[in-house]
């Protein structure tokens, strides 16, 4: 098990090592120019050059990528080219922002999406069909639509929850709570569909195997071989899902934080990204890679903890 | 169960981690109440080094924390402020100010001549817009504690009025030197940065400076700044109360916002957008160097209707590249080039170019996708064949000013005459790519720079009449911008300006 760690966290480094790379060359390659808009349509050139000159802008890619990496080494990710914030600083106020938000709607699809998957697996019919069908909506309504609507009918007309800005945990429980409510379930929605049709289909599937037909004829409990059985079987390819639901919902957080105003890393990487900013992009490119990876290998262990077979493989 | 019991239990974990990672706080969104004036700046912060400081919609996060030397009123007349009295020399390059005594920085540093030379200098060699504003300054002399002597290489009849805004503001001298002005901004202004409720990024508190020597004219015990970058996102928040004043960016937000019980106020922001014509001696495109193919230009382009169309109402048609409330501008100018596209092909004729001719533009369609199919159309209408050079728009400017495309779709900063005619029409000016030239032009600009009074004016307005006519540019229209408040608030916009000044906030009532 040790050894399985080590070596996806090794692998994991290589992975963050690879994409800032990536990153930082498809930065320098783009050609943009972040430093006319730092300095403002009316500097002069010798204005430019200066700010260039003070942001190592002159010098090649080689260098500027070694530099960065050593710092990067040292725990230094550098300043915001256009704010002068220390991306550590704006990262550690950021980064809860996104969190909050994306894991509350984890959990929330996790939990819907599994009541919503098994009582339609076992009870089909009707029921199924209404899930399938609200599944189908879901998928289909985008994130910024709901957060729009949320953010208008819920936080503005009727005032039951703030429309716009966040509180940290640290300042009001309450707060907090009320802040992340609508970007949360506004992000849930997508996720809550794609994976109650995956518990579905995974508990069918499940409950139509032989085992389970085994299990039944010995005359073992419903509850039982529901929950025991058909639903640990069940439970790695919704797993699965919601391992990438997580990458998907950083992706989605996006929209739904430009929506309700909220400072995350997903707004702050699409402004970064437009303007150029790189120390920015790169800060939330590795923190949000590394992330993914943490994600992934807590998502192995749950397999292996899930599915000894995996362990053995 | 027990895939449930781990989804859950890691995800408190992660949700715990992620509380501990907050350690400051953001404001908890509650309305303002009548002492606190939050606003909703369009722009992110920038350091608080005024070397790196911006104009336009930045000013506002340097108001509250740094005094400036002058005030300008909402009309942009200069005021005293720190500098009580001002005055030039007979050759107008060299202005003595007297400043007010007794005014101290928030760290006890007294603000005196010693301190206005590190500022002006300190600022002076900056790399943003601010700094741009004093480059003409070559040496600061501290004549004594109250009187500096301000020393330019030649006449700049901007020089007073941007003393009134961040240009002219003023920091702890003590903090510049110790570098720490970067992050924490030390002024001598009606209010001080409460770093204890302030989150970099999105929320910046602002409470009383006590020792302040103005205070009547800030009627807020408290600035709360909270930059909102998205239209929808700022109309939220003033319709629920959550900021007093922010700037709608998008027209299709005016109509809500009234009909929520918003006030929304229009007023001139001082850019002009239309197409600018850098190539006015016809290096690249041989025909526009011909005064009858750019006045053709100009008679191709219904100004009205792409107001109207293209820009929702939010603009007043205009011939002129001069702000409307400055002095150069001449509203019967704007009566020049009606929309004639006949005429325009007349013209085009006699210039020999029966069947036009075909331009290169810079595509701007992902920031202005209907501002650049008017302009397209338009000129196709009257034959000329626009091919439209697909570039990132993060390379858009810098093409412009390397003096790669002979005309284009652009929106312009217009500030007063002289701030205009350093910025876009000198031979050297940074917006003259292609540095065209013209005798006459030159020679109203030389007697321009030196005049006073009433004859400068005169000189401004016989410029910009001149331009029109030699149709220097095909500009559309002098942008509007329109800034929503909520019941509890008043404010009177000021020119020359994109946002108005905080000290321009009022209680409602």
């Amino acid at each position: 098990m040790i050894v399985f760690l080590v070596r996806r966290i090794a692998a994991g480094l290589v992975l963050v090592l690879v994409i800032a790379t990536t990153t930082f060359a498809l930065m320098s390659l783009t050609g943009s120019d972040p430093v006319r808009q730092i300095v403002g349509q009316t500097a002069t050139q010798q204005q430019v050059t200066a700010k260039s000159a003070e942001l190592g802008l002159d010098q090649s890619f080689v260098v500027r990528y070694g530099h960065w990496l050593a710092d990067v080494l040292h725990g230094n990710l550098g300043s915001s080219w256009f704010s002068g914030e220390s991306v550590t600083s704006s990262l550690e106020n950021r980064l809860p922002v996104t969190l909050s938000i994306v894991l509350a709607a984890l959990l929330v699809s996790a939990v819907l999406s599994t009541v919503l998957g098994v009582a339609a697996a076992v009870r089909r019919g009707a029921l199924d069909q209404v899930v399938q069908l609200l599944a189908v909506l879901g998928f289909a309504v985008p994130s910024f639509l709901v957060a729009l609507v949320f953010a208008v009918v819920i936080g503005v007309d009727l005032g039951w929850l703030p429309a716009t800005g966040y509180v940290p945990l640290a300042d009001s429980a309450s707060g907090w709570l009320k802040s992340i409510t609508l970007p949360a379930l506004s992000l849930s929605v997508g996720a809550i569909a794609a994976t109650a049709q995956q518990v579905r289909g995974s508990m069918v599937d499940v409950l139509r195997a032989d085992y389970v037909r085994t299990l039944r004829s010995r005359g073992i409990s419903e509850r039982s071989l529901l929950f025991r059985h058909a639903l640990r079987n069940a439970a790695p390819a919704a797993l699965t899902v919601l391992a990438l639901q997580f990458i998907g919902l950083v992706g989605g957080a996006v929209v739904v934080e430009k929506v309700f105003g909220l400072n995350g890393i997903g707004s702050q990487a699409t402004t970064a990204g437009s303007q150029g900013d790189t120390p920015v992009v790169m800060g939330v490119v590795v923190v949000m890679v590394a992330l993914v990876v943490v994600v992934n290998i807590l998502m192995d262990l749950a397999y292996g903890w899930l599915n000894p077979k995996v362990r053995v493989g | 169960m027990r895939r449930i019991a781990l989804t859950a239990v890691s995800a408190v974990l992660m949700l715990s981690a992620a509380a501990c990672g907050s350690g400051s706080g953001t404001g908890s969104g509650k309305a303002a109440t009548g002492g606190t004036l939050t606003l909703a700046p369009l722009v992110a912060a920038q350091p608080w080094d005024l070397a790196d400081a911006g104009l336009g919609n930045n000013a506002q996060y340097y108001q509250p924390v740094y005094d400036s030397l002058l005030r300008l009123s909402p009309t942009a007349d200069v005021k005293p402020n720190l500098a009580t009295k001002w005055s030039y020399n007979a050759a107008r390059t060299v202005l003595t100010m007297t400043l007010r005594s007794g005014v101290k920085f928030t760290d006890g540093t007294a603000l005196d001549a010693a301190a206005v030379k590190t500022n002006l200098l300190h600022t002076e060699k900056g790399t943003s817009e601010a700094a741009g504003q004093l480059k003409g300054i070559t040496g600061v002399d501290v004549v004594n504690a109250t009187t500096v002597a301000i020393k330019l290489s030649a006449p700049d009849p901007s020089l007073v009025p941007n003393l009134g805004n961040v240009a002219g503001m003023m920091a702890s001298p003590k903090a510049i030197d110790a570098g720490t002005i970067k992050t924490t901004p030390v002024g001598s202004g009606p209010y001080t940065l409460d770093k204890s409720a302030t989150t970099d990024g999105s929320t910046y508190t602002f409470v009383r400076n006590q020792g302040y020597w103005n205070k009547a004219a800030f009627p807020f015990d408290k600035i709360v700044l909270k930059p909102l970058t998205d239209p929808t996102a700022v109309l939220n928040a003033l319709r629920s109360g959550q900021v007093n004043g922010a700037l709608l960016a998008s027209a299709k937000n005016i109509a809500p916002a009234k009909s929520s019980g918003l006030t929304v106020t229009k007023y001139t922001s001082g850019d002009v957008e239309g197409v600018y014509i850098w190539d006015r001696e016809g290096k690249i495109v041989k025909a526009l160097g011909d005064v009858r193919v750019r006045q053709a230009l100009n008679y191709a382009f219904d100004r009205s209707t792409i107001v109207k169309t293209a820009k929702q109402g939010l603009g007043k048609a205009t011939t002129q590249i001069f702000n409307p409330a400055g002095s150069a501008f001449d509203e019967s100018l704007n009566s020049t080039y009606s929309y004639d596209p006949a005429k325009a092909k007349q013209l085009l004729a006699e210039a020999g170019y029966p069947h036009g001719f075909s331009v290169t533009v810079p595509d701007v369609s992902s920031v202005f996708p209907d501002q650049q199919a008017a302009m397209v159309q338009q000129l196709e209408d009257i034959g000329i064949k626009v091919k439209v050079d697909k570039i990132p728009v993060t390379q858009f400017i810098s093409a412009l000013l390397a003096g790669k495309y002979p005309l284009s779709y652009m929106t312009l900063a217009s500030f007063r005459p002289w701030d205009t005619i350093q910025i876009e029409v000198a031979k050297s000016a940074l917006w003259n790519p292609l540095h065209s030239s013209d005798p006459k032009v030159t020679d109203l600009v030389t007697k321009a720079q030196s005049a006073t009074g009433a004859a400068q004016d005169a000189l401004f307005k016989q410029l910009n009449t001149y331009l029109v006519d030699q149709a220097w540019n095909a500009p559309w229209d002098s942008v509007e911008a329109t800034y929503a408040t909520t019941k509890g608030v008043t404010f009177t916009p000021q020119a020359f300006a994109a946002v108005p000044p905080i000290y321009n906030f009022k209680p409602a009532g």
